[in-house]
């Protein structure tokens, strides 16, 4: 009887995991590294950090290798890793301003204050599959020439600290007044959506927290869905796009002092959109926010409209509902893959059901011969 | 002053489950029990399986079971099945209880859609896993709404639903899950057990807990509770049942049993019910057969 044979679930399924280690962890090239990983593959690492919401590169690498690359299984093993380990403190809130950038743009304004920077981004770098043959990329590279060597404008400065803390641009746009206040003193504490399950009408910190270990894809999906309702017009513009390192901080236990005791990279977005809506304040913008572990612009900025898409929506449709429980990827696809399992039991009642239903509808037909409970309609 | 470790809890077995959750988890289970047929909302953890392989029921059983329980894992009734293995030597592999098939001995036993044919006793916990623990998703969407009429006892829909149902199709189409009243009270999911299994959660002797892990709930039926399968005093509530089929194994017709189709479309039948059927071929149950 198919895969529930009589005895045999426990060999069958230790074969199976035989077959996956042998094609795995065997064949003829050498054993991917977890070093490899977490250099050549970063941006995989990092939305596997951002999807499984535990920071830990080499266990990311590790989830990715034993997954085979599946980016939403290795998620689900970092989650599942996050359950053995107790939750010991809670870290001390991080101000935005204090993330140290790597990269930041905006596409608001040419020159705002703190100016841009592009830094590492595949934004530009030609959509070209690269052809070359593995032995010529495998030499080593030539030293590269610094930028306009020789030119009198050579760009041999560093950036220094300054630069790397630019002055956020909702800041300047409070200042510019062109900002509605958004922020309340209602949602002081950030809800633990791990410890307490969000439902609807839970405060925007549940939502955010939702959004930031959401699968890519699922927020991506929604936000493109959600973008182009009636009611709106145009899409938001991106204030701030940022990519760079933040503390991480926990009171000391003997001293109550905070203490660094890690940094992480994130991505962190303020999007701007038009209130265009009559119930809206005409004369200013608002302001969404998205940021999510690593590298992962796609998300954050997915993240930054979904968060002013629920605001405007203001409960008139399920969108909070949707955001807060459609967008786990360790969840949709748990689900849809649970349909794998048997269903032998409720398949045969289903069928129960269907034969019940035409013997009614032959009853009904034929009212002399039906027997007194029928249960069908008269 | 607390060190940190010590928050943490004593030690476990590596791997699954860190003992505070465990904690969590006894302590819904707990308002549960206080509330029968109320779904308590907790911070479900993820667990080594896919988040609907039956997660929930995971962390309810690695709450309840200890070293020395007997330890019964079902799935579709079959405790040889890929997915029933799979969770049980999870479990045994961290709590390092005994391993049981026969319903009887077992003192905890994880299920997924079926009650054993075997009633069960006051000493035995039963631990259904629930993909959707929501009776009232099919009628309503809106989560606030679904709670609105949990908490109001609001159930009128429900009733305009099964009305309906009857006067399209002449029966109630509802196969397994099917919904009830529990104590009078609260609405319930069931799980997907077959309606076979419903009236076995009608004042039964023991404790049935029900885990949703990805949808966050967990509720409870305790000892001796009135379960009652929605419907109409006119129509009277039906199981599953085929004229003529009995179980090809071991011959018994009053078990609930699942269609072996042949290719040319007739079909045998067999107990869905594995431990059962090979001790009622053997001559070894209490059952005389209980249902109507």
């Amino acid at each position: 009887m198919g895969y529930s044979g009589a005895r045999g679930g426990q060999e069958a399924i230790a074969a199976a995991e035989r077959l996956v280690r042998d094609g795995r962890d065997g064949g003829a090239t050498p054993r991917l590294g977890v070093d490899q990983v977490i250099e050549r593959l970063r941006l995989g690492v990092d939305r596997v950090m951002g999807e499984g919401g535990l920071w830990a590169p080499d266990l990311a690498a590790r989830a990715i290798r034993q997954a085979e690359g599946d980016v939403q299984e290795a998620a689900q093993l970092l989650r599942a890793h996050r359950s053995t380990l107790p939750r010991l403190a809670y870290s001390e809130p991080v101000r935005a301003e204090e993330l140290r950038v790597v990269r930041r743009i905006s596409s608001a304004f040419r020159n705002p204050p703190g100016s841009q920077i592009l830094g590492r981004t595949l934004d530009y770098v030609g959509r070209l599959l690269d052809l070359m043959p593995d032995e010529a990329a495998d030499a080593p590279p030539a030293a590269a020439a610094p930028p306009h060597e020789g030119h009198p404008h050579a760009h041999t400065h560093t950036r220094d600290e300054e630069d790397r803390h630019p002055p956020r641009l909702l800041g300047v746009l409070r200042n510019m007044d062109m900002l509605v206040e958004r922020r309340t003193a209602e949602d002081p504490e950030p809800y633990d959506i791990t410890r307490v399950p969000a439902r609807p009408g839970a405060p925007r910190s549940a939502r955010l927290t939702a959004m930031a270990r959401a699968e890519t894809g699922a927020l991506v999906h929604l936000w493109y869905a959600y973008t182009f309702d009636p009611l709106k017009h145009g899409h938001e513009i991106p204030g701030e796009v940022r990519h760079g390192w933040l503390p991480v901080r926990v009171a000391h236990p003997l001293t109550g002092n905070p203490v660094q005791v890690a940094r992480v990279r994130a991505t962190d977005v303020e999007t701007l959109d038009d209130l265009d809506r009559p119930e809206e304040d005409r004369t200013r913008l608002d302001a969404g926010y998205g940021m999510c572990f690593g590298h992962n612009e796609r998300k954050a900025i997915a993240m930054a409209g979904m968060d002013l898409l629920v605001h405007r929506d203001g409960g008139r449709t399920s969108l909070d509902q949707y955001v807060l429980v459609t967008l786990d990827g360790i969840e949709s696809a748990g689900f849809l893959e649970h349909l794998k399992l048997p269903h032998y039991v409720d398949f045969r009642s289903t069928l129960d059901r269907k034969r019940a239903v035409r013997k009614a509808s032959r009853e009904a037909a034929a009212p002399d011969r039906a027997p007194a409970h029928a249960g069908g309609a008269s | 002053m607390t060190v940190l470790t010590e928050l943490g809890g004593p030690d476990t077995a590596p791997g699954i489950f860190d003992e505070l959750s465990k904690r969590e988890v006894r302590r819904a289970a707990l308002s549960a029990v206080a509330v029968p047929g109320y779904q308590v909302p907790f911070g479900s953890r993820e667990m080594p399986v896919a988040r609907g392989w039956g997660s929930g029921g995971l962390q309810v059983t690695l709450a309840v079971v200890g070293a020395g329980d007997r330890l019964k894992v079902i799935d579709q009734g079959e405790d040889a099945g890929v997915n029933a293995a799979n969770l049980r030597r999870l479990v045994i592999g961290h709590v390092g209880c005994e391993e049981e098939t026969d319903a009887r001995a077992a003192t905890v036993t994880q299920s997924r859609h079926r009650i054993p044919e075997e009633p069960m006793r006051a000493d035995q916990v039963l631990v259904l896993q629930v993909p959707v623990p929501e009776p009232l998703r099919g009628l309503v969407l809106d989560m606030r709404e679904q709670r609105r009429m949990h908490a109001e006892a609001d159930y009128a829909r429900m009733w305009v639903g099964l009305y309906e149902d009857i006067v399209r199709n002449g029966v109630i189409t509802r196969s397994a899950g099917y919904p009830v009243l529990v104590e009078g009270r609260y609405v319930m999911s069931p799980s997907p057990i077959p309606r076979w299994d419903v009236p076995k959660l009608n004042g039964a002797a023991h404790l049935t807990l029900l885990g949703a892990g990805r949808e966050k709930r967990i509720y409870a039926v305790p000892p001796h509770t009135r379960v009652e399968p929605l419907t109409f005093d006119d129509v009277p509530f039906e199981v599953e049942r085929t004229e003529g089929a009995r179980c090809r194994h071991c011959g018994n017709d009053d078990a609930y049993l699942v269609e072996v189709p042949a290719a040319d479309g007739t079909a045998l039948w067999v107990c869905s019910d594995t431990d059962h059927c090979g001790r009622f071929r053997a001559g070894d149950t209490e059952m005389q057969g209980g249902h109507q």
